[in-house]
């Protein structure tokens, strides 16, 4: 595999008294979405802003695509996009304005600033927000068009910090849709969030307590280790369940080494993760209940705010 | 500290048992911007009504309405019997109200700020420990009773003005986003405050976390000033006509992005081990097909019809826009 595009070492902020980070690892896989989690004031922006070159670490090394933040944070800049807690455009001047203004930034102009922003424009449906300034925008097109503005030199690594705190529900959703999508175009993302149940659209996540890392994983892992599992729910397709309907679905299941509880219109399974061997097993209920009854199957994961309470009040002193 | 601050009368006995509110045509204008156009919603008894919507819906505005913060136009408005139009006075006394903003004292210690709002509602030191040392407890802050309130971490600050606000024992407890940025346990804890006086208090709370907006037993959407829609969770599902789907595989990413290409999916995207798959009602081919479809998308280990979530929910009150006027109100 290629080497990873964030690399941190014994990564450190002090200020004064106050040490803000402590002695960060963390390593960030190329094409990944990685999720950095935390309160607020765990220590989430001082860490993006060291990792980026904003802010002069105490201790600790960090590189970024290769590149060493601290000796050489100039040339990092090209290889990144960061879209701040703030959506960083400029009151006052038109979004238009804004994307020239960026462009000239990274030596963008002419045709190929067109096309580029072109593409942009349309990937995150903002036609008909150019000629608006930004803070005439609802929160949900500034936040698009925020990351349109990061996206615009195309960085290979970008960095978004609360990209989606004070945004509804509806635009949250379909930001991760679009993020998934840079994602699958081999951007690698790294992005902090306050919303816990985000962590299930990355593919690792980073929990920072009080500038310490309580869990580094990925979402499943963590399931895994701080849950009780999922829970399977089975009940008849039609009708209430007839005598014998548990008890072929019991059959079955226990072929496979699985039990189940009884439940008012069903059983209950709990499995501590889902895989090939848990679904064929399911898929054979199905089937051989197919005819008497059927079987409904709903699964439910353990929420990730609850996984993420327990991280907690493991790692509390 | 006697003598410090002003005087309530002492509070008056609410003009009717049961809390609730009435508001019908509720407006706010601030200069040339409206922030509340015509609020309609009516809320009996005690529970937990959760107001939700997007981003400059009027949200704070209608909370600190509510309060008896403002002053506001309206047909009707009445909360807990008090008319929002006249003096407000007697119904701040049966309010707690915790603001989107960090509101007490930073350099008075913990106690010292819950003393001064012991004052206010003129209650005696021996009734303020009585009500406070058990609230404290609970929510983690007895061992800081004295750390001046600026030292304290963000999640705790949110937790003392939660129990600020409840030290009057208030009939309707208003509280703007009170866990916005405050670490999962702590948020918990808020919670499990406000469940428990799910059934003595009408509490009116502001969220975007979508597990809080669950745990609500009615929600009250907000957008563009109005409400756009009510009722409960299991009310505001029923409504919908929805469809939500998910495919489970080892790669639910590329199963999300192969889903994309159906015509009659909305919208997908990987969460977890499963593509969550969003479609239009008005475009479904029907339950059968759509599961066939699915598990022909790639390497598709299991395709499950799934609960519509809260947040299918919202996005699905968020599309709908601003219902027409006297139309607001699915239950």
């Amino acid at each position: 595999m290629s080497a990873p595009a964030i690399v941190a070492r014994g990564l450190t902020k002090r200020f004064g008294e106050f040490t803000a980070v402590h002695d960060l690892a963390l390593e960030v896989a190329r094409g990944s979405i990685f999720a950095f989690l935390g309160a607020n004031g765990s220590g989430k922006s001082t860490t993006i802003r060291m990792l980026i070159g904003l802010l002069q670490p105490s201790a600790g090394s960090v590189l970024v695509d290769g590149v060493d933040v601290i000796r050489e944070p100039r040339r990092v800049r090209d290889r990144i996009g960061y879209m701040g807690q703030r959506v960083s455009l400029y009151a006052g001047l038109s979004l238009r304005e804004n994307v020239e203004f960026y462009a000239g930034l990274h030596g963008l102009a002419g045709a190929e600033l067109e096309g580029r922003w072109g593409r942009v424009r349309e990937r995150f449906e903002l036609g008909g927000a150019e000629g608006e300034r930004p803070e005439s925008l609802p929160a949900g097109i500034r936040q698009r068009a925020g990351l349109a503005l990061a996206m615009l030199h195309q960085p290979r690594i970008l960095f978004l910090d609360e990209p989606t705190a004070g945004v509804d529900v509806a635009s949250r959703g379909l930001f991760w849709e679009r993020i998934q999508e840079e994602a699958e175009a081999g951007v690698t993302v790294f992005v902090t969030t306050h919303f816990l149940e985000e962590a299930d659209h990355c593919d690792w996540v980073c929990f920072l307590e009080a500038g310490r890392l309580v869990a580094n994983a990925a979402p499943d892992e963590l399931r895994r280790r701080f849950s009780t599992g999922y829970r399977v729910h089975l009940a008849p397709a039609r009708g209430a369940a007839e005598p014998g309907w548990r008890d072929e679905v019991r059959r079955v299941l226990g072929a496979a080494g699985l039990t189940s509880e009884t439940a008012q219109d069903g059983l209950v399974l709990r499995v501590p993760a889902l895989g090939g061997e848990v679904f064929a097993t399911l898929r054979r209920v199905q089937r051989e209940l197919e005819a008497r009854q059927g079987a409904r199957v709903r699964i439910e994961p353990p929420a990730m705010t609850d996984v993420f309470r327990r991280i907690l009040a493991e790692a509390a002193p | 500290m006697s003598g410090v601050g002003p005087r309530l009368e002492p509070p008056p006995r609410a003009a009717s048992a049961v809390p609730s509110l009435r508001l019908r045509g509720l407006s706010k204008r601030f200069g040339r911007k409206l922030a509340l156009s015509g609020v309609d919603l009516s809320l009996d008894g005690p529970q937990i009504a959760g107001v939700v919507g997007p981003d400059g819906a009027g949200k704070t505005t209608l909370l600190r309405a509510l309060a008896g913060l403002l002053e506001i136009e309206a047909e009707e408005a009445l909360v807990l019997g008090f008319d929002l139009r006249q003096d407000v006075r007697a119904l701040k006394a049966r309010v707690g109200y915790v603001p989107q903003s960090f509101g007490l004292q930073r350099d008075l210690a913990v106690l010292e700020n819950l003393r001064f709002t012991a004052r206010l509602h003129r209650l005696p030191e021996a009734e303020l420990r009585r009500r406070a040392d058990p609230l404290l407890a609970r929510m983690g802050l007895a061992p800081f009773v004295d750390r001046p309130v600026g030292a304290l971490s963000g999640g705790m600050k949110q937790k003392l003005a939660v129990v600020n606000a409840l030290l009057p024992e208030p009939a309707l407890l208003v509280l703007d986003e009170p866990t916005a940025g405050v670490d999962v346990v702590a948020r918990g804890e808020i919670w499990r405050m406000l469940e428990e006086r799910r059934e003595a208090t009408l509490v009116c709370v502001s969220t975007s976390y979508l597990d809080e907006a669950a745990a609500c037993d009615r929600l009250v959407y907000l957008d563009g000033g109005r409400v756009t829609a009510s009722g409960t969770p299991a009310d505001l599902r029923a409504a919908l006509h929805l469809e939500l789907y998910r495919a489970w595989g080892d790669d639910p990413r590329a199963l999300a992005r192969a889903a994309r290409t159906l015509a009659y999916v909305a919208s997908a995207r990987a969460s977890g081990g499963f593509a969550r798959i969003e479609i239009r009602p008005e475009h479904t081919p029907g339950e059968a097909r759509v599961l066939r479809d699915l598990a022909a998308l790639g390497p598709v280990q299991f395709v499950e019809p799934a609960p519509l979530d809260v947040e299918a929910m919202l996005l699905h009150l968020a599309r709908r826009r601003i219902a027409p006027p006297g139309g607001a109100g699915l239950a």
